[in-house]
């Protein structure tokens, strides 16, 4: 049961971290994204409780659907690149 | 820029044979497309020059031979190289305690978050995805050296 929540979590992270990099822009949210994800999961990384764990993981499926809209939003209302892009 | 550059490697090139060919109808003609596809890369103010210079068949330049565009081939040697260079960059990895049979978790002292993030950087590296199942059972760099090897067919 440990290991299914393990996997869940790892694969969470792992699309977390692949929509985040899909940001069109370099200042508005992609450095923002992928380092909010990494931090989040390091600081819970120590959690046990099984109920707390899994409301995080459910929190994070919902986070994960907020970046993928956030991501198609950004694709539509493209700027110009700037220098750091 | 690059088109400036190519423009000064034509102009070089052509301006020795420039003397040989005469003006003639049949040169200018053929001469013409050329110029015609090198408009776009100049700009404004150099609409001149390259007509002119371009007056004899840049195709006397270098054998004729087909060139297409590919990446280098992968050898063991380039994944592994390429595979330390992306370790050695990560930084919560020592570069001097890198090997290619250190373990991640044992050795290096990463634990699955990190693991995670250094296999995504190996797929950006080399271009094509890993699932998840695979990707959690390559703990060393040699493990994930032989993983592309066997992905991407290269042997010795």
């Amino acid at each position: 049961m440990a290991a299914a929540v393990r996997s869940q979590v790892i694969s969470l992270y792992r699309m977390m971290l692949t929509e985040s990099k899909k940001f069109p822009s370099y200042n508005y949210s992609r450095t923002y994204a992928l380092r909010r994800v990494r931090d989040a999961f390091r600081a819970n990384g120590a959690l046990e409780d099984p109920r707390a764990v899994e409301r995080l993981v459910v929190e994070g499926q919902q986070t994960l659907a907020l970046i993928k809209r956030q991501v198609s939003i950004g694709r539509m209302y493209a700027t110009q690149k700037s220098v750091v892009d | 820029m690059a088109a400036r550059v190519l423009q000064q490697c034509v102009r070089t090139l052509a301006r020795p044979s420039l003397r040989l060919s005469s003006g003639n109808a049949a040169v200018r003609a053929a001469v013409a497309p050329s110029a015609a596809v090198h408009r776009p890369l100049t700009f404004a103010a150099d609409t001149r020059g390259p007509r002119l210079l371009l007056r004899s068949r840049v195709p006397s330049v270098g054998v004729l031979c087909r060139q297409y565009g590919d990446l280098p081939p992968l050898t063991l040697e380039t994944i592994k190289d390429r595979v330390l260079y992306v370790l050695k960059l990560y930084d919560k990895i020592n570069p001097e305690k890198l090997q290619t049979t250190s373990h991640f978790m044992k050795d290096l002292g990463l634990d699955s978050l990190d693991q995670v993030e250094i296999i995504m950087a190996m797929e950006d590296e080399f271009g094509f995805e890993i699932p998840d199942g695979e990707a959690e059972k390559l703990m060393s760099p040699e493990e994930i050296v032989q993983y592309i090897a066997d992905k991407k067919d290269v042997y010795e």
